[in-house]
């Protein structure tokens, strides 16, 4: 098992939120992802921009004919380095949180 | 508890917003996981290539002179394109689908392998029109089954 690591990449709350919702699946649709955080194209677009930079996550477009708003689909997917970030942080919050995170 | 991790930077959050955070985690990921809807006509599809692979055993005969339908074969190539185009459909691709939905699929293989046995018992008596009972059963089923195993993925997602 990994060390606990806090990383300040990943705890600005909607990069968090991103991984989180990475984390359990091996890719994800965009707009799914949208979906579920509720917020903008612009928003999720930066931020997932600062998570690739980092190497934590990758993304990649298939052609889509079942889509009218869009001709692509964007798969998004956490890379190894981002599992591992993410797990680590997440064993920081805990450790932080105590007691208090116990029930997650 | 005291926390020891390495790097813990001075601004680092508190024990209450680091329970927050993670209970927002936990919250994100069930809200997801109920949002994503079973997609019944593609579950439907697999559905009726169970039903056509097991009607296939109408068309044989069953004895000395059997001969295995080809239709095995060509009803894998579709339940891979409809396994993509579920995918596509519903916008998330699974880590893993969890041992409900594994007993689920395990369960759809078993019952359609024993109505394609039944069927071509009822052929081999002359029923062939029965055919079409077994061919629906093999339908309802594997539908009811596929979306039984989809909806347990799904919820695996809530579990984190």
């Amino acid at each position: 098992m990994a060390e606990a690591r806090f990383d300040e990449l990943i705890h600005a709350p909607m990069r968090l939120r991103i991984c989180g919702l990475l984390r359990p699946v091996e890719e994800l649709d965009f707009a799914v992802l949208r979906d579920a955080l509720d917020v903008s194209d612009a928003t999720l677009s930066k931020h997932l921009k600062t998570l690739t930079d980092a190497g934590y996550v990758v993304s990649n477009k298939a052609a889509s004919r079942e889509r009218s708003d869009a001709r692509r689909v964007t798969w998004l997917a956490l890379t190894a380095a981002g599992h591992a970030a993410f797990d680590a942080h997440v064993r920081a919050l805990r450790e932080i949180a105590g007691s208090a995170g116990e029930a997650t | 508890m005291e926390s020891n991790f390495v790097n813990r930077p001075d601004d680092a959050p508190s024990a209450e917003e680091a329970a927050r955070a993670l209970h927002t985690l936990g919250d994100d990921r069930e809200r997801m996981a109920e949002g994503i809807r079973v997609p019944w006509p593609l579950l439907a599809a697999f559905g009726g290539v169970a039903a056509w692979w097991v009607s296939a055993a109408a068309g044989t005969t069953p004895g000395e002179d059997f001969h295995a339908p080809t239709t095995g074969w060509l009803g894998l190539v579709a339940v891979l394109l409809i396994a993509h185009l579920v995918q596509r459909e519903v916008g998330v691709r699974f880590r893993g689908m969890g041992a409900t939905a594994t007993w689920a699929l395990l369960g759809i293989l078993a019952i359609c392998l024993l109505l394609f046995s039944v069927s071509l018992g009822l052929v081999s008596l002359g029923a062939t029109w029965a055919v079409s009972l077994t061919a629906l059963a093999a339908f309802g089923i594997t539908t009811w089954l596929a979306g039984l195993a989809y909806r347990s993925a799904a919820e695996r997602i809530g579990r984190g």
